[in-house]
Formats: structure tokens, sequence, C-alpha cells
């Protein structure tokens, strides 16, 4: 056992080493892949003249490598301090920006100083990670209870809703992604069921007819909550009842009241009445998560008929473009499906060992947009070939699954939900920018961690990440090798 | 929630990380390695392919003169990008180029269209105007140099042909050609389009997202030089030629030479001719246009492609194909009291001694004579009928080169007309005789001919019998010979020991006592045949048949002047002043040359 003051005069001890190093590794890989997809010889500038995109990164990876010294300098209880007024001042920074913000691409999510632009919503991942961890680790939380969920829920959807309001839906989704996070602390997985439903046909909903979204709501959250509670009668006889109370509503208003019959619209009623049945049947046998199933199932209600609403007014058309070109409705190799394409083809033209540093054609004659950025990807891909993505993805896998375990060492509940937290969002970025890259994802402006040109995004993952090495840290400090699985 | 099931759910997410990754990777290895789609389109994406044009092959006349030459010019290019506008002297560019102000604005407006792409503004530049222009330094413009036609002595429009853009059906059709590539589109440049094009080079570059040249792929592995096409040696005597199209000037018709003992062309002029310096360089649509439209038709190679009726020529025909069947002997004497009568049926002549032998028949060209011989051959006893005499007779036609295409390397040679036995079966519903159609013994009705078709009996009584397809080229750069069709005697269905008395009576037409005295050259033993053919479009066609000298003959030639009235007054000097200059190289009858050279006939102008 080491003291504390031991600790502050060993600044490094306790500090995984392997973390640091996959950071600096993907760090790097970033470097060389911005390097090779930046460099402009015409230009007449020399080769370290800072108009580089890479020499700026290089610059940004310096002023990263300080504050995360500064963040593994700081006493680990001040994560925990700094938790809440870290979240009001990223939802203060979020409403500036979408007040006083710079429209970039549509969102109006940017703050800028002069040539630099920096994006809130960056840090506001960080405070909402943190404030997270804080709410949930507090010793009377209990995730079972709605009331509880409820706080969690707030502490999503606050920032979430702003970053929506600043039409940056991109990244307001990464926030969905502490789901992850929920399931680790224990949320029933048939909550999530529903939860991913609604995520799901968010995208696809206007493709299928309300008819089918209801029925589809119906069974899914009536069979979730059988799940839940082991009530696989009950649940099968209420859906029997409410088939036949449908149908024999239909048949009477047939019958008595030719032509205003519509079974759509007599089975929402009939299913809207028998819910407080459903309600008075929960308060009896004392089910609060039945409750919650009902919640989600209004909300859905409530929802399924404004997607369409949602997906016209209030996504952009090129937002609205990119989801129908993922999903193959429409096809434009020219226009809309530009991008993704000229992705795919710099991606696919690598072949196994790559075109060589330097020498992908495709990233070096600007065919793919946003290079060196929400792109980078296409560079790794191009130059490197498989082995390059293979490599670079590992990377990504193995910082995953380091930080997983960071958190599984921990002590203390706010040092593991946080890791998780971290986690799930590099996972999220991962899974989208890459997936985007190679057309398995819509298109959304979301970095690849770590790699991706920008400064904010760069300190922001660094800062993200270290506080999870250095809450890592203090665990190890204290109790070396707890974790025995 | 305890600790292991925490653990439980630890494991559940790594696998849902593992899940994710996976996908990722099998996309990826689906993209990168099994889908080989992208490596294409990437190619397609960069890979700029720049044409090296070569120069065209060079022709040359007989004699080693050049006909057609490949002269370098530019086409003058434009970036709009890279213009510098604001201080563009419009006025001064103007002057240098020769470019208006009004096309310059044009198509530099259509330039903006595309801003980052290279623009043609203009084609043509010739080189002074380049070289001047290269000293002004206009940023955004460029030259690209291209080659030219040059015709130095301007001859031999229609015989060597014009070059012009492909169009969509030659570029659909053949893969070799690209929008904005040059093809032969007649005469001697169509028919030798392969070997006079060469190969085009290429060098491929690498081009960004812009379409700027960016640097050169794989330096250079796959870049080609351009080789330039083969020259070619035309049979052509351009002295010859200049002088044929002098004498044609003001009349409509052809005339063809050849050198019988080779079947090499010496000279083909169809008239009206044009300059083939008209369908060069910037002016090459308006002129093209107005030579399209202008009534005479002077794109129209009249010496392959159009049918004369041959009129007395033809008669040549009849005696040889009688000789031959038997029917006729040189010493058999026919009446002709001013025509020939069968019945109602009258075919006038003129005055002449009566009755005539064969030799006497062909110099003073008697009609009613060789409406003897015809019929006699049509009702030679030996076929069962007229009409087998008839098959018999158009078999001895076709061995003449008439009615199909003789083979040259003119690729819109035409085929003449001479009719069969269906054609007059339909005609008359099967009832006719050799009364019927006893016009085609004085080569008139039904029958047509190619002024080459006319040239090449010329070479076949010159050579008592046989010919050599007529050609156009002597020499390809390259190869040791020409087709071997050029080099096979055809022989027609006449013996040669025929030919002579049809000679003789040629031969006395000039020297003697018949029709073509005024082709008469001291020591050359000329040897002649006028013709007048009838027609009913006006005045008669005038032609003339010859070739010199009587023994080893070294030209035979054709003259026809639509409308020329008698053969002896117009065909027959134009004939006879070119015989004179190919055989001595002189004219000594400055007289007869400026009669021809005066001569305008009167529905020369007024065309229908």
């Amino acid at each position: 056992m080491h003291s504390s003051i031991d600790r502050n005069t060993r600044l490094f001890k306790g500090v995984d080493l392997l973390a640091v190093l996959l950071y600096a590794a993907i760090v790097i890989a970033g470097c060389v892949s911005i390097t090779s997809a930046s460099y402009d010889d015409t230009t007449g500038s020399g080769f370290f003249s800072l108009s580089h995109f890479y020499m700026k990164q290089a610059v940004w990876v310096s002023i990263a490598c300080t504050m995360a010294i500064v963040v593994l300098l700081l006493d680990e209880r001040f994560y925990h301090m700094l938790a809440y007024p870290a979240y009001a001042v990223g939802l203060v920074m979020l409403v500036a920006a979408l007040l006083f913000g710079r429209e970039v691409n549509g969102a109006k999510a940017w703050f800028e100083f002069g040539s630099f632009r920096m994006q809130p919503v960056e840090f506001a991942k960080i405070a909402t990670a943190l404030a997270l961890a804080r709410v949930m680790s507090a010793y009377t939380f209990s995730i079972d209870r709605a009331g509880d969920l409820f706080k969690v829920a707030l502490v999503i959807c606050l920032p979430l809703g702003i970053i929506i309001l600043q039409n940056d839906t991109g990244s307001g989704i990464v926030l969905g992604s502490f789901l992850f996070v929920l399931y680790r602390e224990g949320l029933n997985k048939w909550l999530c069921v529903p939860v991913l439903l609604i995520a799901t046909l968010f995208i696809i909903s206007f493709l299928l007819t309300p008819m089918t979204l209801l029925v589809l709501s119906i069974v899914v959250c009536t069979l979730c909550e059988a799940m839940i509670n082991h009530h696989w009668r009950a649940s099968i006889i209420y859906l029997a009842s409410l088939a036949l109370a449908s149908i024999v509503c239909y048949a009477a208003l047939v019958v008595f009241a030719p032509g205003t019959a519509d079974f759509y619209r007599t089975l929402l009623v009939v299913t809207i009445l028998s819910l407080i049945g459903v309600a008075i049947y929960a308060y009896r046998v004392n089910l609060n998560n039945i409750y919650l199933i009902i919640g989600l199932f209004v909300g859905m209600l409530i929802f399924f008929p404004t997607t369409d609403y949602i997906f016209n007014s209030i996504l952009k058309e090129h937002q609205q473009n990119r989801i129908k070109s993922f999903l193959g409705i429409i096809s434009d190799p020219r226009g809309i499906d530009y991008n993704v394409n000229q992705s795919k083809i710099a991606i696919g033209s690598g072949g196994f060992t790559g075109k060589g540093f330097m020498e992908g054609t495709q990233i070096r004659y600007g065919f793919v947009p946003e290079h060196h950025t929400d792109f980078i990807f296409c560079t790794v891909g191009e130059e490197w070939g498989f082995l390059g993505t293979i490599f670079v993805l590992s990377l990504f896998c193995l910082l995953i699954f380091r930080l997983m375990r960071m958190g599984e060492r921990q002590e203390e509940p706010f040092g593991r939900i946080y890791c998780y937290c971290v986690a799930s969002i590099l996972l999220f970025h991962v899974l989208v920018n890459v997936g985007m890259t190679i057309g398995l994802v819509p298109v959304m402006g979301i970095p690849l961690p770590l790699m991706s040109y920008g400064g904010s995004s760069l300190i922001a993952f660094t800062i993200l990440i270290f506080i999870a090495i250095r809450l890592d840290a203090a665990t190890k400090q204290f109790s070396p090798n707890k974790f025995r699985p | 929630m305890n600790g292991m099931e925490g653990f439980a759910r630890m494991r559940t997410l790594q696998f849902v990380v593992i899940c994710i990754f996976a996908v990722l990777v099998g996309r990826l290895f689906y993209i990168q390695l099994v889908d080989d789609r992208y490596e294409e389109l990437a190619r397609s994406n960069t890979l700029r392919r720049v044409v090296q044009y070569p120069p065209r092959g060079e022709v040359f006349d007989r004699n080693g003169e050049y006909l057609v030459q490949s002269r370098g010019c530019y086409d003058l290019m434009v970036t709009y990008r890279e213009l510098d506008r604001a201080g563009f002297d419009t006025a001064r560019f103007c002057a240098i180029t020769g470019i208006s102000e009004t096309k310059l604005k044009r198509e530099l407006a259509n330039a903006r269209m595309t801003p980052r792409k290279p623009y043609v503004v203009a084609k043509y530049l010739p080189k002074e105007d380049k070289l001047r222009f290269d000293e002004c330094n206009f940023s955004g413009f460029y030259t690209v140099y291209r080659t030219i036609r040059e015709y130095p002595r301007k001859i031999g429009g229609n015989v060597l042909g014009y070059v012009g853009e492909v169009n969509e059906n030659i570029v659909k059709r053949n893969p070799d050609y690209r929008a904005g590539d040059y093809i032969g589109m007649s005469g001697v440049e169509r028919s030798y389009e392969q070997l006079l094009k060469g190969r085009k080079g290429v060098k491929v570059q690498e081009a960004d997202k812009h379409n700027v040249i960016q640097r050169s792929y794989m330096n250079g592995r796959f870049d080609s030089l351009p080789e330039p096409g083969s020259y070619l040696v035309s049979t052509i005597d351009a002295k010859l030629q200049l002088l044929g199209e002098e004498l044609m000037r003001g009349k409509v018709g052809a005339a063809v030479a050849i050198d019988p003992a080779t079947g090499e062309i010496l000279m083909m002029v169809s008239s009206p001719t044009y300059d083939p310096d008209e369908l060069l360089g910037r002016e090459r649509g308006n002129n093209y246009m107005r030579l399209l439209r202008d009534e005479r038709h002077p794109l129209f190679n009249r010496a392959v492609t159009s049918k004369y009726p041959p009129g007395s020529t033809f008669k040549l025909v009849q005696g040889l194909i009688g000789l031959q069947e038997g029917v006729l002997r040189p010493t058999d004497r026919h009446v002709c009291n001013m025509g020939y009568q069968a019945g109602k049926l009258k075919m006038a002549c003129h005055a002449h001694a009566s009755p005539l032998d064969l030799r006497f028949a062909v110099a003073t060209s008697c009609n009613a004579y060789f409406c003897y011989v015809f019929r006699d051959i049509l009702e030679n006893p030996k076929y069962s009928s007229v009409k087998e005499g008839f098959d018999m007779w158009r078999r001895y036609i076709e061995s003449f080169g008439f009615g199909e295409r003789l083979g040259s390397d003119f690729l819109d040679e035409g085929t003449g007309q001479v009719p069969d036995r269906a054609y007059y079966d339909k005609r008359y519903h099967g009832s006719w005789n050799a009364l019927t159609v006893l016009s085609l013994s004085i080569g008139q009705g039904e029958v047509g001919c190619t002024p080459l078709q006319l040239a090449n009996l010329a070479c076949i009584i010159a050579n008592r019998g046989y010919y050599y397809i007529p050609h156009i080229v002597r020499k390809i750069e390259g190869c040791d010979s020409l087709d071997r069709r050029f080099y096979e005697r055809h022989y027609t269905m006449v013996d040669a020991r025929h030919f002579e008395p049809i000679v003789e009576g040629m031969w006395r037409s000039v020297h003697v006592d018949g029709t073509s005295k005024a082709a008469y050259l001291p020591d050359l033993d000329v040897c002649g045949k006028t013709g007048t053919a009838q027609n009913p479009n006006g005045r008669d066609h005038s032609t003339f048949l010859s070739f010199a000298p009587k023994d080893n003959p070294r030209i035979a030639i054709s003259v026809y002047v639509e409308h020329g009235g008698f053969g002896a007054a117009t065909a027959l000097p134009i004939a006879s002043l070119l015989e004179e200059y190919y055989l001595t190289d002189t004219i000594r009858r400055p007289a007869m040359l400026e009669y021809v050279k005066n001569m305008q006939l009167p529905n020369y102008a007024q065309q229908h």
C-alpha cells in the first residue's frame, strides 16, 4: 500500500500503461493519415509549414498531451465533485451554441474563435458521462426504481434535446449509446428491447404502415412485459382478448354504422382502453415495471405518428436523403450518394495491403470529401489496405475492452459507470464513423475518435479517456489486483 | 444487482462489442478483398487518357511530288478558371489569334460552363500565330498540337478526298475513333484510311476531382508515342492532273487516263471539282455546306460514280463480240443508206461512203453497220432464241467490266448499268426481240457506264483483250506490294486476234478517214473513237475514247463531257491535248488549248 502523498510525488504510478499506449497508437495513426490526406506539395510552403492540416494537428496533439497530464495531476475525488458543475456548464455551453453559435453544415453547434472552431457537444459528452456516473453511483440509487430511471433519463435527455434543437442529430444520438452503460448497471434487458425498437423504427418507420407499427409495438411491449415478470399466460390472454375485442367491435361497427368502420382506429381505441385495465392490474399486483412498459408504449404511440412529421419537417433535406440513400430508396451516385460512394471506392480500392503512404489517389485528388476529418478512415483503407483497417479497428477494439476492464476493477460504482460511459461513447463513434465510410450506417457528421482532424474533438476525447485512466490509477493505487473474475 | 450478474452482463457487452467489430471487419473484408469493382471505379475516377495525335500519312504523285501534306497546326484551348480576367486584353488577343471578338466572347461563355476543363476556343491556329501567341503569355490559354491536311498543288479534290471529324455513328461502329478524331470521308483518304491515319499515342495521367492533371500514371509505363501514318505514292501524274482539271473547267463531266500496261490511273478529273484547301480549317463548315448545296454537285466524283450512256464508243465492243462469235468478219460489208431500216424501225446515220467494211465502220462510226452486227449477235442460230443470244451478249459485256464494279480502290465506285433479260422481260412483258433493244448496239438506251469503265475499255483495246483493275495507289510505305487483285490480268471473252481490225479502225479514224482526225499527233499513232450520246435532258453528251501509241500503248484515256455536243467537238480535243502532254511533255497546239479552255458550254451556267 502506498500513501496518497507517495502517489503525488510519483505522478504516473498506477496509470494503466496499455490504455495510454493504445491511445498514443491511435493518435499517431491519426496523424499519419492526416499527413497523407492533407499533404499538398503544390502550395510551395515547406513540409513543416503550419498551413498544413497535419502540422496544425501536431500542435493539437501537444496541447492534448498537456491536457492529459493535467487530468492525471488532479485528484480523482475532484472529478466526482466536478460532475454536476461540469454538467451545468456543459448545458449552458450547448444553449449558448444554440443561441449565439455558428452554423456549420446546417448544425448550429459551433463556437468560433478566429480560425479555431470548437463544438461544445464534445465537452458536453464528458460532462454528461460524469453526471450520469454521479447520479447512478448515489448510494440510494436503484436502477429498477421508476423514479431513479426517470433521473437517468433526465440526465441523458436534457443535453440530447438541446443537441437535437441544434440540428446536430448525429452527435445527439451518441448520448443514446449510454444504454450500453445502463445495461451493465442492471437495467432489465427486456426494457432495452423496446428502446432499441424505438431507435430502429425511428429510422425505418416511414417505410411501414401505421397498422404494422401498431401491431408490432403491441406485440413487442406485451412480450417484453411477459419476459420481465414471467407472466406468459396473462400476456397471451391479454393479446388474444385484445384481438377478440377489436374484431368484435369492428364487426359491430360494420353492422351498425357501416362506412365508419376502420380496423386500425378500432384496434387503437381498444388498446388504449385496455391500458386502463392493465394499469389497474399493475396497481393490484404491485408490479412497477408494467408502468414503464405502458409509458414506453404510450411514448411509441405518440412518437410514431410524429416520425413522418419529424422526417419531413425537422430533418433537413440532406439528412432525409442520407437516410433514404442508406435504405436504398434512392440511388444517386453523383449526388446524394456521392460521399459514401467515393468513400467506398477509396477504401475498396485499397485491397489487401493498400497503395502505400501518400500514394492514395482517391484521397489525394480530392474525390473523397472531408477526407481529413469525418472520412479519415478512407485514408487508412486506401493507403494501408485491409491490413491497415484491421490494425486501426483492433486498436479501438482493444481500447474499448481495456476501458471496460478498467471499469470492472473499480471499487466505486462512480468509476465503473464512467469507464463504461467512455467505452460506449468510443464504441458508438467507431461504429457510426467507420460504418458510414463503408456504407453500413447513414452518413452522420461524427468524427473518428482521436484520428479525425480537429482540435476540440481530439482534446475532448483525450480528457474523456484520461479521466477514466486517472480514476483507474486511483483504484489500483489503493487496492491492486482487486479484480479477479 | 450482485457481482456475478454484473460479470455476466460484462461478458454480454463484450460479446456485443466483438459482434459490432466483426460486422465492420466483415464489411471491410468484402469491400477490400472480395469486391474488385471498387478498384475499377477508383481507376476511372483518376485516370485520364490524353490522346497524342499522329500526323496523317502524306500522298505523293507518281513522280514523287507532294499531293497531300500534313502540316502542324494548333488548337487554342482555354481553362476558364485559370483565366486572368482583370488583366485580359481582349483586343490584343483577337488581333494576334485572328479570332473575332464576338466569337471569343461566345466561346468564353461556353468555357465558363466547365471552368476547370480545357475547352477548345479555336481550331487550326497556324504556326506563325501560335508563336506570336506564345510570346504574349495569356494566362489560362494554351495550344495543343494537331495536324491538318495541306494540298500544295490544289488538285485532285475528288480523287484524294477530304477528311472530316468523325460523327457519332462512326464512333459507335468503330471503337478506335473518339469524338474529335479525323477520318477520311471520300476518295483516297477514305479508301486508305487505315494506313493513312497512323496510330494514336496516349499519355495516361492522373487527374484530381476537378479534372486537373496531376502527374503521369506509373511514371509513364502505359504511355505510347503516336505513330505517323504511312505515306502513299499515288498513280496520279500531278502535271497531267493539273492540265486535266484546267481543260475540264467550265464543263460538267469526267476524264480518266490509265496506263494500260499496269492499270494505274494517271489522271482522274471530275468536273466541276473544288479546291481541296476549302475543306480545311476554320471555314470548312461553311465551304462544305456551300459545296453540298451546289447544284452541280462538285463533291460527287463523276469519274467513278455517274452512269453515262457510252454512245458510239460502245460500237467497239459490239464489233469485238461479233468477231468472236463468228457472225462478223472484218471484211463483211453492209449497206448504210443514211441509216438502218427494218420495217418501221429506223436508226439514222450520217452521210458517208456505202457499203462499208468493219474498219471503216469503226473509223466513221456508222450506226447502221453495228445494228447489223448487233442483230447478228442476238439472232445467232447457234442459240435457240434471241433471248439466249442476248444472254451470251451480256456475258461478253460483263467480261469487259461493264455492269458491275471493277474493284478499284475507290470505295464509292459505281456499277454502271447493263440491263439483263429479266429487265426486258418485265418491261416488254416477255415479248421482245433484237429490234426492240437495237439501241444498245450504239450504246444508247438502257446501258450506262462510268467514265472509269470507259477508260478501262480503252485499256482493254490497247492491251488487245485484257485489263488490270484500275487503281490509284502505286506504293504504300512499309508494304512490298499492293493488293493482289491489282496484279492480275483480267481477260475478256474476246481473243486477242479479233482486236486488230478494231484497233485498225480506231487508228484510221484518226489518221485516214474517220471522225477523230483532230486527235492526230505526229509519230504517236493515236487510236481513237468518238461518241455522241443522245440524252433526254438536252444537248448530246460528248465522249471520246483513245489510246496511244497504237503499239505498246502508254496511255488510254476516256473523256466524257455532259451536253458537249459531238464527240469530236468537245471531248476529243481535251483527250488529245492530254495525250500530247503526257506523251511529249509539251503542247504544240496552243490554238486548240485556247479553244478548249475558253469553251464554256451554254448549259454550264444554267444547269438543270
